[in-house]
């Protein structure tokens, strides 16, 4: 079995992807996972539900939404454009962005279960203790939260690995610049390249199943109680 | 030491269809809140440490504003320096026992290794320092609580039932590590309890909390006499309290006796001045109701006395001179004694089932 350097391509376009979401992502989703476990507020319910919506809808009407917004026409895209040139729509930032929003519900909600797992009283002593509001999320919160961040972190990067439609919808599938593992196991499938197919989906199986294993294996904050 | 006498509350506090209001000057070294559960008790040291904000009202610390609704004043939590330890524990579970108690130190103080010695010396934790909380036990948790809530250096230090999640024994061996506490700190101390005997133990001064508002203040042997004491007693088990003045005492022969009106109890041996007062507790439980005087029975109190109230429940109330004792009796008992209201008994208490409340530790 040997894999094709174009396959090489689209594999580490796929792990550089979702790591660099991860980064970006990764702050805003610890504020958004932090609100939505301990704060109240009036509203809070539709901010819950904006946040969690692509993981109900379709991928690709997420990514026909996107595609929307960010090409020349639309209000992001047009700004963008008008003020820097730049065209985001069928780049590999477009696959980033495409990435990051179908993989954020996922985050967050590890994010906030683990959050929500840290009993508010250990918050309260802290403060009694002398400690501002951020020494107490750096120093309590974060790390009795840990195993629910962790198993968001993993559960976010592995669906940003496979992330098909809306990657397809606001990229494109172009060889070498926009086309994923996912996206290239859907060119192989079309094309009756059954050997490239099978290779493709073991890969991908395997970074799944790699994914969830750790997660099951070293968390008490295991991925079916994420999403319950 | 900082005036005590400069702890001001007079505020109120609205949560859901509870209402907590306040408006007294704590002047003593240790106050105690005495309440049964739901009488408003934890709430009272939130908003003192600045958890809660009251609805309205202002909390000062000697001439510090804490909180005031009228100047729009709520000092954070973070900033009022008042060691707290809570009823259970509240130990981080990821720090060990010594970081849990060198969290509240100031950066500086966090570096120098013997900041916490005293703390370690008093509580009698040197050798758990290294341990988790989950290692521990309860006791212990405490302990460790105490010391953490002390090594900040606090400037006042509330204490949440701190006993209750302990069983008796663990209890008792706790009380004495709080008494050398009252008097190696130079701090106030706002003790806050559902147990009298804890409050007899340690406090100067009372007050009793009942439905969010202050019933009784004064001397702790003073609000026992107070009838909004009688359901809190109840709910501890420890249902009559006296304090006594001392007649005699006896080290040969083992006794002491204290004086009801014209008669006397004999209690246990205890090393103090003839006519200083002493507070006991005797559960209801322990106390026979006889119909004759003499008897040949090992006890040495049979003292004489009125039955003044049967309710319908088991638990009959009995006058000896000025003071109410309360029994407990099966209804076979009293159906069989015919007691009733204004019939001459004698109550046979034990001298080893009096109780000494306070604790010189």
């Amino acid at each position: 079995m040997r894999i094709t350097p174009e396959e090489v391509t689209a594999l580490l376009l796929s792990v550089k992807v979702a790591l660099f979401s991860l980064v970006v992502m990764f702050p805003l989703g610890l504020l958004v996972g932090w609100i939505l476990a301990k704060r109240d507020f009036p509203g809070k319910s539709v901010i819950n539900t904006i946040v969690m919506l692509p993981l109900v809808l379709p991928p690709v009407v997420s990514g026909y939404l996107l595609l929307i917004l960010l090409s020349r026409n639309g209000p992001i895209g047009g700004i963008l454009y008008d003020l820097f040139k730049i065209e985001i729509v069928f780049s590999q930032f477009a696959v980033v962005i495409a990435v990051s929003i179908i993989s954020f519900p996922l985050l967050v909600r590890g994010i906030m279960t683990g959050i929500a797992s840290v009993p508010s009283e250990l918050e309260d002593t802290a403060r009694t203790l002398g400690a501002t509001p951020i020494r107490v999320f750096f120093t309590v919160t974060l790390p009795l939260a840990k195993q629910g961040i962790i198993a968001g972190v993993i559960l976010g990067f592995a669906k940003s690995l496979g992330e098909f439609g809306a990657t397809l919808m606001v990229a494109g599938n172009i060889p070498g610049k926009t086309q994923t593992l996912a996206l290239s196991i859907f060119s192989a499938v079309q094309l009756g390249q059954d050997i490239t197919v099978y290779r493709l989906v073991f890969i991908s199986t395997i970074l799944a199943f790699i994914a969830i294993w750790i997660t099951e294996k070293f968390q008490s904050t295991s991925i079916s109680k994420i999403l319950n | 030491m900082k005036d005590i006498g400069s702890i001001s509350l007079d505020f109120s506090i609205s949560l859901g269809n509870f209402k907590l209001e306040v408006d007294c000057q704590l002047h003593q070294k240790v106050t105690a809140f005495l309440g049964a559960s739901g009488s408003g008790k934890t709430t009272l040291l939130n908003c003192i440490c600045g958890t809660f904000a009251p609805d309205q009202g202002v909390i000062t610390f000697g001439d510090e504003v804490l909180y005031s609704y009228d100047m729009k004043i709520n000092v954070p939590s973070n900033l009022r320096r008042f060691g707290y330890v809570f009823q259970e524990g509240h130990l981080f579970p990821h720090l060990t026992v010594e970081q849990n108690i060198r969290y509240g130190q100031s950066r500086k103080l966090r570096r120098e290794k013997d900041s916490i010695s005293q703390e370690i010396e008093i509580l009698e934790i040197a050798e758990l320092q290294n341990r988790y909380p989950s290692q521990l036990s309860g006791g212990q948790r405490q302990r460790v609580a105490i010391a953490r809530a002390l090594a900040m250096k606090p400037r006042l230090l509330l204490m949440d039932e701190p006993l209750a999640s302990l069983d008796g024994g663990l209890k008792s061996r706790i009380i004495p590590y709080i008494h050398h506490i009252k008097n190696a700190y130079e701090i106030p101390i706002i003790y806050v309890t559902h147990a009298i005997s804890e409050a007899m133990a340690l406090a100067d001064e009372a007050y009793l909390l009942s439905d969010g508002k202050i019933a009784a203040s004064g001397e702790p042997h003073q609000i026992l006499t107070s009838p909004s004491v009688l359901p809190i007693a109840n709910l501890t088990g420890v249902e009559n309290i006296f304090n006594l003045p001392v007649t005699s005492s006896d080290q040969q022969k083992g006794i002491t006796e204290l004086e009801i009106g014209s008669q006397s109890l004999v209690v246990p041996y205890m090393d103090v001045e003839i006519g200083e007062r002493i507070p006991i507790a005797i559960r209801a439980e322990d106390i026979i109701i006889s119909l004759e005087p003499n008897l040949p029975i090992s006890a040495r109190n049979i003292l004489r006395g009125k039955v003044d109230e049967v309710d319908d429940q088991v638990l009959l109330s009995i006058l000896v001179e000025e003071q109410r004792f309360s029994v407990k009796i099966t209804h076979e008992a009293r159906e069989q004694l015919q007691l009733c209201k204004g019939k001459e008994v004698y109550c046979v208490i034990k001298a080893n089932a009096v109780n000494l409340l306070w604790n010189e530790g």
